[in-house]
């Protein structure tokens, strides 16, 4: 018990999760300035931005619910941690008493969204609750393709739901995404971490310059600084996860520990690459986006791991 | 046990409330008892009834006790809410009365071995589901007609796959029964039993009594019998199905899975659009017997676990609902979401217990309905191993199956959001927080959905649900009391956090909507978040359809009915010489048969 507090606490749970996420954060915030040919904020400008919102106040709307106001980000923040130790865990092989599969994986991960949801109607602001609208439809259509990418693995795993088999698979194999169905699933899988992410061209429930911030509007001080490190963590959590399910997971044996980083690093960057270069599209066209032909590459994924592909 | 059933409607004629809730609670302790004993199976004799005493045979083995168990709680538990709900202003005659003889019936039911028994009992209850719904306006009157004829025209087909049954194997008896399913008696037996069982639970395609009733029926009700009670019945009557009665196949279980699914998406489906909360909720009640037919139809004993324990869950999350929305309409006198905002901060009680029951039926970890479908899908995938059709499209079910519950957190985040959360209405500045006897029970039962997450794998299911299905292994992984240990951890950091940062200035400020103060009202309401949904084209189109009643199995009826009607009405010309001459051609036909 105590090891798995531990586990929850320093690593590879909150400590590590935001000092890891900020990390990336920042990485994504440089390159989106070299992208716009600016110089980038330093290093440890993640944390400045998480300590200086903790110093600021922390307003309460009027009109609003202020427990669950206030109890949505640390909801939030908190099945974030738990999914991430459920993903890191295995993927790193530390050998711990708590463990999780796939599906415990994909509920989990939903629910910052839902905290986000239910934190914005408590605030009772129009814009949140549009905000709010936009992310539940979201979420009700890029759920379908993720889960069947994800089956698509379960099926090249023998129908296994446990990460460490999918790691062991692919270790004894090579990675998914060098078959067709791991490719296409590949794609599928990106595009709906950009939307878990809530990044450019699926941040609408965001979308600073229609709905001022959307969901986070009536959002300031110690919350939002929780909501802020919940995506800090979060920005570490999908990437590696996508290692793991595609990439053939992490090893730490001399020199192949920079080539873990680099694997991060590379998602992160396609990301980046993606939100910087494409515009932000209305709710209906992006669920049309997902409904659609992210369905349609998923279930061709399915198919193509049926037969063996 | 047998003895004690018959007393309970004889003593409770005429008596009210208080002393139905007492003894409520002693039959409660009853079937507590029940639950206690050992497997085993008792007849009734009195001299009295001779040598009917066939018929009288009991049967006490684990699915029954287990059923027997809910019962007593939810008959218990709704009662007590009753207390304060029917005294202040509903005037409904013979409510206690009705009450007790619906829970004799449903003891009666699950209790009896002998299928003659068990359908009396059986079709007794539609009677009471029937006059549980006293019509004050044209609405509720069409409800309880729709109810009621659904429910017992299932229940003749019903009768009539007895007579089948009974042409097979030469007796009543369920334990003992274990038919194959081949050749046409026993196929049209089988369809004809789940499709009682199915109409009961409310599953597509025989499910649309479901939300009218509950549109109709006052909140305690609805907790009662759609939510509560006839799930529990239909179940553990699809349970013996699929178990005692008839061993399934593969096409069974294809059929079961189907049906399931369509069950899950459709229901799930209509309930987004819906603005009147008691019928969303009733849609609700459909989409969820989805994941229980899907559970028992794989016919394995974790499927079979995972549906079972899904029922319970079901049934303690949606009589919740029904309670809370029960309370909600008390005390503001709106039916629709739209009328309705901002009710957290009035009733903080009501909206906690809400809050969980939406959190529970939506799946999300570690609440009691995350435990259960996570069940259903390791059900599901160890299915897909198998080398039938069904197993193939393991798939399918899964994906419909977390899809379904991926939509029914967005049809509740409507619901939670439209009547708690949001704008403050004036209108609603003084309600009050309901009188503690109508809170309690459901703030109960939103504790037991919290435990049996928390304590779901380690306690829940090896008490009450292997004894039924046997030893199983789960192919996954989830520990939820560790879980819920963490979470509580997490939120302590959380707090730690709000400590940490200024926590002082907390200040109350208007909202921000541009920097401008419109209107006090102003907001963007909950119920309109899914039109965009109906925007795209086959689903709107689906709707559409939908909404013109083309998936109502009672409308396309009584489309039938009304026409076949129709063409025999143009035989009454009142032309006495016309029936004297039909008369005698249909006495020379009977003749004809005769010879």
């Amino acid at each position: 018990m105590i090891k798995t507090i531990i586990h929850f606490l320093v690593f590879p749970g909150f400590l590590f999760l935001s000092v890891a996420g900020g990390f990336v954060s920042w990485f994504d915030r440089k390159i989106t300035a070299r992208v716009h040919f600016r110089k980038g904020p330093p290093l440890l400008q993640p944390f400045y931005d998480f300590i200086k919102l903790l110093a600021k106040e922390t307003l309460i709307p009027k009109n609003s619910s202020p427990g669950l106001f206030l109890l949505a980000p640390v909801i939030s923040f908190t099945a974030t941690i738990l999914a991430g130790i459920l993903i890191i865990l295995p993927a790193f092989g530390i050998e711990s008493g708590f463990q999780g599969d796939l599906i415990v994986i994909i509920y989990l991960l939903m629910i910052p969204a839902i905290s986000l949801i239910f934190g914005a109607l408590a605030s009772g602001n129009p814009l949140s609750s549009l905000g709010a609208s936009r992310e539940i439809k979201l979420l009700i259509s890029y759920e379908l393709p993720f889960l069947l990418t994800l089956l698509a693995l379960v099926i090249r795993t023998d129908m296994s739901i446990k990460i460490q088999e999918i790691i062991s698979e692919q270790k004894l194999f090579g990675p998914f995404i060098g078959s067709f169905s791991g490719a296409l699933g590949f794609i599928v899988m990106m595009m709906c971490v950009q939307a878990k992410l809530a990044l450019v061209p699926f941040d609408l429930a965001e979308a600073e310059t229609e709905i001022v911030a959307g969901a986070y509007t009536e959002y300031s001080g110690t919350p939002l600084a929780l909501f802020k490190i919940t995506r800090y963590m979060l920005f570490f959590i999908m990437p590696s996860f996508v290692v793991i399910l595609f990439l053939g997971g992490f090893d730490f044996k001399g020199w192949n520990i920079i080539l873990s980083i680099g694997k991060v690093l590379l998602i992160a960057l396609l990301i980046t690459l993606v939100r910087n270069t494409n515009p932000r599209v209305k709710i209906k066209a992006a669920m049309k986006f997902f409904l659609v032909w992210m369905n349609l590459f998923a279930i061709l994924s399915v198919i193509l791991a049926v037969l063996k592909y | 046990m047998g003895c004690l059933l018959g007393l309970v409607p004889d003593k409770a004629r005429g008596l009210k409330g208080w002393i139905s809730f007492i003894f409520l609670c002693v039959v409660f302790y009853f079937s507590l008892i029940v639950f206690k004993m050992e497997n085993s199976s008792l007849t009734l004799t009195y001299p009295v009834i001779g040598s009917l005493s066939k018929f009288f045979h009991f049967r006490i083995d684990p699915l029954s006790k287990l059923v027997v168990l809910f019962i007593g709680f939810f008959g218990m538990i709704i009662s007590l809410y009753s207390l304060r709900f029917v005294d202040g202003g509903l005037d409904y005659k013979g409510y206690y009365s009705k009450f007790l003889w619906t829970l004799a019936a449903s003891f009666g039911a699950v209790l009896s071995d002998n299928l003659i028994t068990f359908t009396l009992f059986w079709g007794f209850l539609g009677l009471t589901l029937y006059r549980f719904l006293r019509g004050s306006d044209e609405r509720s009157v069409a409800a309880a007609k729709k109810s009621f004829i659904l429910i017992g025209a299932s229940d003749s087909i019903l009768i009539m796959g007895l007579g089948l049954l009974w042409l097979k194997t030469g007796h009543y008896m369920i334990s003992g029964m274990k038919v194959t399913l081949s050749g046409e008696v026993s196929i049209i037996a089988f369809l004809s039993l789940l499709i009682a069982s199915l109409a009961k639970a409310g599953a597509f395609p025989v499910h649309s009594w479901v939300p009218d009733y509950t549109q109709a029926a006052p909140g305690s009700v609805s907790a009662f019998l759609p939510a509560s009670l006839d799930k529990l019945l239909g179940i553990y009557f699809l349970a013996r199905i699929c178990t005692d009665i008839f061993i399934l196949t593969p096409w069974a279980k294809l059929l079961l899975l189907t049906i399931g699914s369509v069950t899950i998406i459709t229901a799930v489906m209509m309930a987004l659009v819906q603005h009147n909360y008691k019928k969303l909720l009733g849609y609700h009640a459909v989409s969820q017997v989805g994941y229980m037919v899907t559970g028992l139809g794989l016919g394995s004993p974790i499927g079979m676990a995972g549906g079972l324990f899904h029922m319970i869950n079901h049934a303690l999350y949606k009589s919740g609902l029904f309670l809370t929305a029960g309370a909600v309409e008390k005390k503001t006198g709106q039916v629709n979401i739209e009328n309705l905002g901002g009710l957290s901060t009035v009733m903080p009680f009501t909206f906690l217990s809400a809050l969980i029951f939406a959190l529970s039926i939506s799946g999300v970890p570690p609440f009691n309905g995350f435990v259960s479908k996570w069940i259903i899908y390791q059900g599901i995938i160890d299915f897909g191993k198998g080398f039938s059709l069904a197993s193939h499209l393991w798939v399918i079910w899964l994906g419909s199956a977390v899809i379904g519950s991926a939509l029914t957190l967005a049809s509740f985040i409507k619901l939670i959001g439209g009547i708690y959360l949001g704008a403050k209405r004036s209108k609603f500045k003084n309600i009050k927080e309901t009188h503690f006897l109508m809170s309690v029970p459901y703030i109960i039962i939103a504790l037991l959905c919290v435990g049996f997450g928390i304590a779901g794998t380690s306690v829940i299911l090896p008490e009450l649900i292997t004894p039924v299905t046997g030893p199983f292994r789960f192919i996954g992984l989830w520990e939820s009391q560790t879980v819920g240990i963490l979470i509580l951890l997490g939120i302590l950091l959380g707090v730690i956090i709000y400590l940490m940062g200024n926590i002082k200035k907390i200040k109350t400020a208007n909202n921000f909507i541009g920097g401008e103060y419109p209107a006090e009202d102003i907001q963007y309401p909950s119920v309109e978040f899914y039109k965009t949904l109906t925007d795209i084209k086959p689903i709107g189109w689906i709707y559409q359809k939908a909404r013109e009643k083309y998936f109502d199995v009672y409308d396309w009826g009584k489309k039938i009915v009304l026409w076949a009607s129709h063409i025999l009405s143009g035989l009454h010309t009142g032309v006495l010489t016309l029936y004297v001459v039909w008369t005698i051609i249909s006495l020379g036909l009977i003749i004809l048969l005769l010879l």
